[in-house]
């Protein structure tokens, strides 16, 4: 399957289908999903209104999560079989991971304000989100920084890897940090089950949301591949107005 | 063994003969944990109790001055390339490397981090402790350091990019070093878990890392 894709006509063929396809499940999607969430759903009995941030909120915090993985994923890949579009695919998720992690902190910190009276807590959860966006920052530095294009794949690849490893110990140090010297105050562990009327919406955003991104990288690799290959083009003409 | 004992004892002598051995990340701890007080006010209590945070994060700092020395040189002169034609094992090489380099370079730090510790109005004990925490840091620190100099082997101005890599990765030795210090300070039997832990994750960077950083010698050699 994998090698299969690694041909670039064959995948240029599949990401013609692609994209288009998760346009459109996209729009309906996240479409229907606003709707719900924002006019169709009740208001919360203890949040009131602000209970609607969470449907913007979680699904981004989800895919900041989930983009990693298939950036650490894709990484793998091409650090094993060396296929081109694995490396594409990883260069291409990581700002989009980048964008969909500071919209969790940033969503975050808008509910946080109305519900526990504070735009930023040091809890862990927020506390490794934040560490994860950095390390989105670093991989996407590091991979501007190398000109070499082999070398920039192999690197950024490693650093990927590396930082699963990374951030599955600063989750659980985290969690050991902040039960030590924070108390128990603002985080209700008993709150209540949530209820179908918001579990709706709420299904419908992740989905939106996991299109949207599969869009947007679609989108992307492909306008990778054209820009290559016009550079390829470019590089040929000049190579051949000079002789 | 005698290509790993060279190599360790290669990088203490240039730590020593070019970068001044370990005088530029002690002046650069001492001048840190020297500036801030200044900044957070003279306030003994807050500063006992900020002061394991302040050591161990400006220890961090400075294990990332010598960074980007330890491949950048050797990248930029064909050294690593003749590393990858050793028989022995590139991970081994780079364990030595790193050790080479830290040995000469980092062992003040426990020393400034006690003596520092009592400048913050610590009781004897508990720098003792922050002390004993820096130490057993000291591996995890320095390889990740060398991990994220390794990836940025040769890159201009690599100095920020190595930073960026590495802080992530040292979030956890940061928080038990520090918390070690703050636990002993607060009297409780957790510092004692917390130095614990510090050590683990030395130890098990001492066993994964080796391999990261050879791994990105051989990518960024291509």
């Amino acid at each position: 399957m994998l090698s299969y894709f690694a041909n670039p006509q064959r995948f240029d063929r599949l990401a013609r289908i692609a994209i288009p396809v998760f346009g459109v499940l996209t729009l309906i999607l996240l479409g229907a999903g606003i709707y719900m969430a924002f006019f169709a759903s009740p208001p919360d009995y203890q949040q009131g209104e602000t209970v609607r941030i969470m449907y913007v909120h979680v699904p981004a915090a989800y895919m900041a999560s989930a983009l990693y993985a298939a950036l650490a994923g894709a990484s793998f890949v091409y650090f094993v079989w060396r296929h081109a579009i694995a490396d594409a695919a990883a260069a291409v998720i990581a700002p989009i991971g980048a964008v969909f992690t500071a919209l969790a902190l940033a969503t975050g910190s808008i509910w946080g304000k109305p519900m526990w009276g504070t735009w930023w807590e040091w809890d862990a959860r927020m506390t490794s989100v934040l560490v994860l966006f950095l390390v989105y920052l670093g991989y996407m530095a590091l991979r501007s920084a190398l000109e070499d294009a082999q070398q920039a794949a192999r690197a950024s690849a490693i650093l990927a890897m590396a930082g699963v490893i990374n951030l599955v110990i600063v989750k659980f140090s985290v969690e050991w940090w902040s039960s030590l010297h924070q108390p128990a105050s603002v985080f209700r562990a008993d709150g209540p089950t949530i209820h179908a009327s918001q579990l709706w919406p709420l299904g419908l955003m992740a989905l939106g949301y996991t299109m949207l991104a599969g869009w947007l990288v679609f989108y992307r690799l492909r306008t990778r591949a054209i820009a290559r290959r016009a550079d390829a083009l470019l590089r040929q003409k000049e190579a051949g107005g000079r002789r | 063994m005698g290509v790993l004992t060279a190599i360790f004892a290669r990088e203490a002598r240039l730590a020593w003969a070019g970068g001044g051995g370990a005088a530029g990340p002690a002046a650069f701890f001492l001048a840190a944990i020297t500036l801030a007080p200044l900044a957070i006010g003279p306030a003994a209590d807050l500063l006992a109790a900020a002061g394991p945070g302040i050591l161990a994060f400006a220890a961090l700092l400075s294990v990332l001055q010598s960074a980007e020395r330890l491949f950048g040189d050797d990248f930029a002169d064909g050294t690593l390339d003749l590393y990858l034609l050793t028989p022995t094992s590139l991970a081994a090489l780079c364990l030595a490397k790193v050790m080479g380099q830290a040995s000469a370079t980092l062992w003040p730090l426990p020393l400034i981090g006690v003596l520092g510790g009592l400048m913050y109005g610590l009781p004897p004990l508990a720098a003792l402790v922050l002390g004993a925490a820096l130490l057993a840091a000291i591996p995890a620190l320095a390889l990740i350091a060398g991990f994220a100099g390794a990836l940025a082997a040769g890159i201009k101005r690599g100095g920020l990019l190595i930073a960026l890599i590495a802080t992530p990765m040292m979030v956890p030795v940061l928080i038990f070093a520090a918390g070690a210090g703050r636990s002993a300070f607060a009297g409780d039997e957790r510092a004692v878990a917390n130095l614990l832990l510090t050590l683990a994750i030395s130890l098990g960077t001492v066993a994964l890392a080796p391999f990261g950083i050879a791994a990105a010698v051989r990518g960024r050699l291509g």
